[in-house]
């Protein structure tokens, strides 16, 4: 018996030096570039060099170290118009099957590696938002999906929302669009995995 | 000033009185109530409440004035409970108090918003700090009290504003016993993006791109309504051909959201085929919105005098498309109806009674379902709806999830037949005719059925012909407050399940 527990306690110490180490990782990936945004739809120009999103994610080793080769994403709306969640759902469906890619939504935020955030954000909906944030775990990548959601879109300036999710949480990556196609998201976050 | 549209104005203290007896000796059913600040041209408030005229095309507008010496009215809700919701939303929006409402509490706006701040009034500011204070939400500056059930055994679950799935925000506090559910109190308005205000930021032409994206799949039934009152308004008529792509268009809308939603219903029983054949279905046709107007939610066709594409041109390819999705959505229903494990989760879940959903004003698919024949088609004829559309029986008694399953499944079949009889139709006319000038002061309806019910917009033209006012009512505002009367009695998880059979937009209702 006495064994059993001494060896529960080694598991446990390494369990939390694992943590410790894995949460290392977790925190340079993030903080190589705190909040930059990076959006891959701008031409070539304007866009972030690839230097520049590889030190935020350097390669598919990272990527695969870190998520297992798959991706859990909790879906937001922020106050969209709801086309963009339709679009979400789509994604599911058996032709875009984004299953097949280990993409899949998830239920909980504690359970996703990665937020994607639909709408403008609505200031009644801002808490909620920023306490879905919090609960998520590191290293919280948030991805504002749609014009509404990078900034305001046709809503932009009214009184009620917040002109963009990156008013209200930092945001790592944008995918234009009103509403963005399936196709388009798909493309997005293989590029974001970094799968083509 | 349209024909059909009839305003009276009555006292303040009569106004309440001459509503009822219109509901009385009409049967007129009231479609929208909403306020507008004249102050600066009538130095007063109106108050004007629409209701629509059974067995005529025929709306009733009767309006009244409410001085700034005295900023409330007698409340009709307790004589017209489909009132209920929009009196508290004129109260929140203007300031204007409905005494005696049954249910004074806030509608539109969460505790930390400021007591007495009123965003559609013309002279209404907000400082920095009570914008702030109102996104972080700490400070509660008007509580709202949700409605406790007590006793013993009873608990409540709260659910929301995140849910779990890829859906919109919305509270929900179930008070159950066991597995049974004795109360449903829902708190909406999280995606209140002060729409109506915005709207009066921008031209009347601008504003098509605003209703467009008020609610996804409802959007060019939103942008036909929009248009439809701007051009009433303008006294504009657009030719025949451009009525008939939007009626086509509006019956694809239709389409693709009915042959969705009843595939959705799987999701809620579990039955996966059903979910995935109801899905490829609507992507097919999502695609072919695409290759018809470039974009999968019929945007960018709608515009102020007709429209910008000619659909009819692709007449080879809908026919197609519309041939394949009839052959695949037999053999939906057919695997749907030989499923007893999914028939018998929708059989007699989700009542909602007759007499309720006529109380309550409810539009579309939840009132045929409920046996109300509440067609906007047919009782006020609109674009080319009085040459193809019949008035086939949809509606059905039971009221219950199953119900709403088969109203869906109903119009699905009659929307392929008008897809089918406008394509074969011969439409003369241009694309557009010219609407440059706005009058101003002036003001129309407009309206059309979307997938879910009925869309009422009004606007009301300024000095300069520039929007001064622009209310809107989807249909989802009419039904939300009718769903936690069709959930009563039932058990927890048929929730999911009843509340995808309405399938209401949250965007459409909290504007
Ligand atoms: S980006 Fe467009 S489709 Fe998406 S929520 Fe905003 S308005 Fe709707």
């Amino acid at each position: 018996m006495w064994l059993k527990i001494l060896k529960n306690l080694i598991s446990r110490k390494e369990a939390i030096r694992f943590y410790k180490s894995k949460t290392q990782t977790l925190k340079t990936l993030t903080d190589e570039n705190p909040g930059s945004q990076i959006d891959v739809e701008r031409s070539a120009d304007q866009a972030p060099s690839h230097e520049e999103q590889n030190t935020l994610f350097s390669g598919k080793e990272k990527m695969n170290r870190v998520f297992g080769k798959s991706l859990k994403i909790r879906q937001v709306d922020s106050g969209s118009c709801n086309a963009c969640e339709w679009e979400c759902t789509a994604l599911t469906n058996p032709i875009y099957d984004i299953q097949r890619f280990g993409i899949d939504f998830v239920a909980s935020p504690r359970h996703a590696d990665v937020l994607l955030v639909t709408g403008p954000v609505s200031r009644q909906m801002e808490l909620a938002l920023k306490k879905t944030h919090l609960a998520m775990p590191r290293p919280k990548i948030v991805i504002a999906c749609g014009d509404c959601a990078i900034d305001g879109g046709i809503f932009r300036g009214s009184y009620a929302v917040k002109d963009g999710v990156s008013n209200a949480i930092p945001v790592n990556f944008q995918i234009p669009g009103c509403p963005p196609s399936p196709t388009v998201i798909t493309e997005k976050l293989l590029k974001l995995m970094e799968r083509i | 000033m349209p024909e059909n549209e009839e305003y009276k104005e009555v006292g303040k203290s009569e106004f309440r009185s001459y509503c009822i007896a219109l509901c009385l000796s009409k049967k007129a059913v009231l479609r929208l109530m909403f306020a507008t600040d004249e102050r600066e041209t009538d130095n007063c408030f109106k108050i004007y409440a629409v209701f629509s005229e059974q067995g005529t095309d025929i709306f009733h507008i009767p309006f009244f004035k409410l001085r700034e010496d005295d900023l409330t009215f007698r409340s009709i809700t307790d004589g017209i409970p489909a009132a209920h919701w929009y009196e508290r939303e004129i109260m929140d929006m203007f300031g204007l108090v409905p005494k005696y409402h049954p249910d004074p509490r806030r509608l539109v706006f969460h505790d930390s918003f400021p007591a007495d701040s009123h965003p559609l009034r013309k002279d209404w500011e907000i400082s920095e700090k009570d914008l702030k204070e109102w996104g972080e939400g700490m400070v509660r500056k008007v509580p709202y009290d949700f409605l406790e059930v007590e006793g013993e055994g009873v608990y409540e679950i709260p659910v929301g504003p995140v849910h779990a799935g890829i859906i919109e925000p919305g509270h929900f506090r179930i008070s159950a016993v066991g597995e049974t559910i004795l109360y449903l109190e829902t708190r909406m308005f999280y995606t209140h993006k002060g729409i109506e205000k915005h709207f009066e930021g921008m031209s009347f032409h601008e504003g098509v791109k605003l209703a467009e994206r008020v609610s996804g799949t409802s959007t060019f039934s939103h942008s036909t309504a929009y248009c439809m009152a701007v051009e009433r308004m303008a006294g504009i008529t657009i030719t025949e051909k451009a009525k008939a792509i939007r009626t086509f268009l509006l019956e694809l809308e239709r389409l693709y959201n009915h042959i969705g939603d009843i595939g959705f219903l799987c999701a809620g029983t579990g039955l996966t085929v059903g979910n995935a054949t109801g899905s490829k279905i609507k992507e097919r046709l999502l695609r072919l919105n695409d290759r018809l107007t470039k974009s999968r939610f019929l945007r960018g066709i709608n515009t102020i005098g007709g429209v910008t594409k000619d659909i009819f041109l692709h007449a080879d390819d809908i026919s197609l498309t519309i041939d394949t999705v009839a052959k695949e959505y037999k053999g939906l229903m057919k695997l749907l109806l030989g499923s007893v494990s999914h028939i018998e989760r929708l059989e007699n879940a989700g009542i909602l009674s007759k007499n309720r959903a006529l109380k309550l004003g409810v539009t579309g698919i939840a009132a045929k379902a409920s046996g109300i024949d509440d067609d906007i088609r047919s009782s006020h004829p609109h674009l080319i709806y009085n040459k193809i559309f019949e008035p086939a029986t949809f509606t059905r008694q039971e009221g219950d999830v199953f119900a709403r399953m088969m109203a869906r499944a109903e119009e699905t079949k009659c929307s392929m037949h008008m897809i089918k009889t406008i394509i074969e139709g011969q439409h003369e006319g241009d694309l557009q005719v010219k609407a440059d000038d706005i009058p101003p002061n002036s003001h129309a309806l407009g309206y059309t059925e979307t997938p879910r019910g009925s869309v009422f917009y009004w606007v009301k033209s300024d000095g300069e012909g520039r929007p001064l006012r622009v209310k809107l009512r989807s249909p989802s505002f009419c039904n939300w407050p009718s769903v936690p009367f069709a959930i009563q009695g039932n058990i927890v998880p048929d929730l999911p399940l009843c509340n995808k059979s309405f399938n209401l937009s949250y965007s459409g209702c909290n504007m």
